[in-house]
């Protein structure tokens, strides 16, 4: 039984991820018109226990996207330059609305191999009760 | 053919050597890994569950834990059962 509990302990870990970065890219489309604001991407590594990996996958740290911000033209706001510009965001939300299926694509393939998992191992029992 | 009773004695105690129990056999220990393995998992699915409760753990722990928890379950409850069932089985064995 082994095998499937630690089955179930990746596709969960896989899914945590997930729900970390659908998390990030609802900052970034909540900010896009926040003057200054620079787009966050989640990074992923694969968790190491003791110097070993363990199958597991984790958010690492946030990217802050470094491309340059949008320069809006809107004289009369606080932040305007003399040239009537000022910085927005670096938001793209075609990209965020793209990274967000990803995201659930992959969330719901981590949740399928979760239920699978799950099956395998109840129709493995279900042959010692009959 | 004539079969002598020293010799008969004979054979029997050597096949008592062979049908004895051995003084160190894994069956006890893998019981009592089992066992403990068994209980860890549901103690892992008690904690994960309080901790969601409280608000310390996110549903996919929560999920994951509790389906560790129900497939061990299972897997006891499916095992007792069999065990169970061979134990009568033996049981109404006409001697």
């Amino acid at each position: 039984m082994g095998n499937f509990l630690t089955t179930l302990a990746i596709s969960a870990s896989g899914m945590k991820a997930q729900a970390g970065r659908i998390r990030h890219l609802s900052e970034n489309i909540a900010n896009a018109d926040t003057p200054g604001y620079h787009r966050k991407s989640t990074t992923f590594e694969a968790d190491m226990l003791r110097g070993r990996e363990t199958g597991m996958v984790r958010a690492g740290p946030v990217n802050l996207d470094q491309r340059t911000l949008t320069r809006i033209y809107e004289p009369g706001h606080p932040l305007a330059d003399d040239s009537g510009h000022y910085d927005g965001s670096n938001v793209d939300l075609v990209v965020e609305i793209a990274d967000a299926r990803e995201a659930q694509r992959s969330y719901e393939a981590n949740l399928k191999m979760f239920d699978q998992a799950r099956q395998m191992s109840q129709s493995l029992l279900e042959i010692l009760r009959r | 053919m004539e079969i002598r009773t020293s010799v008969a004695a004979q054979q029997y105690a050597a096949t008592r050597l062979a049908t004895s129990p051995k003084a160190e056999s894994g069956g006890t220990s893998g019981l009592t890994k089992l066992a403990s393995d068994f209980a860890a998992t549901l103690q892992a699915g008690e904690t994960t569950a309080k901790a969601a409760m409280t608000g310390n753990a996110d549903p996919h722990s929560l999920v994951m834990a509790l389906a560790q928890t129900e497939l061990a379950v299972e897997t006891a409850v499916t095992v007792r059962d069999k065990v169970v069932e061979a134990y009568q089985e033996i049981l109404r064995m006409p001697v």
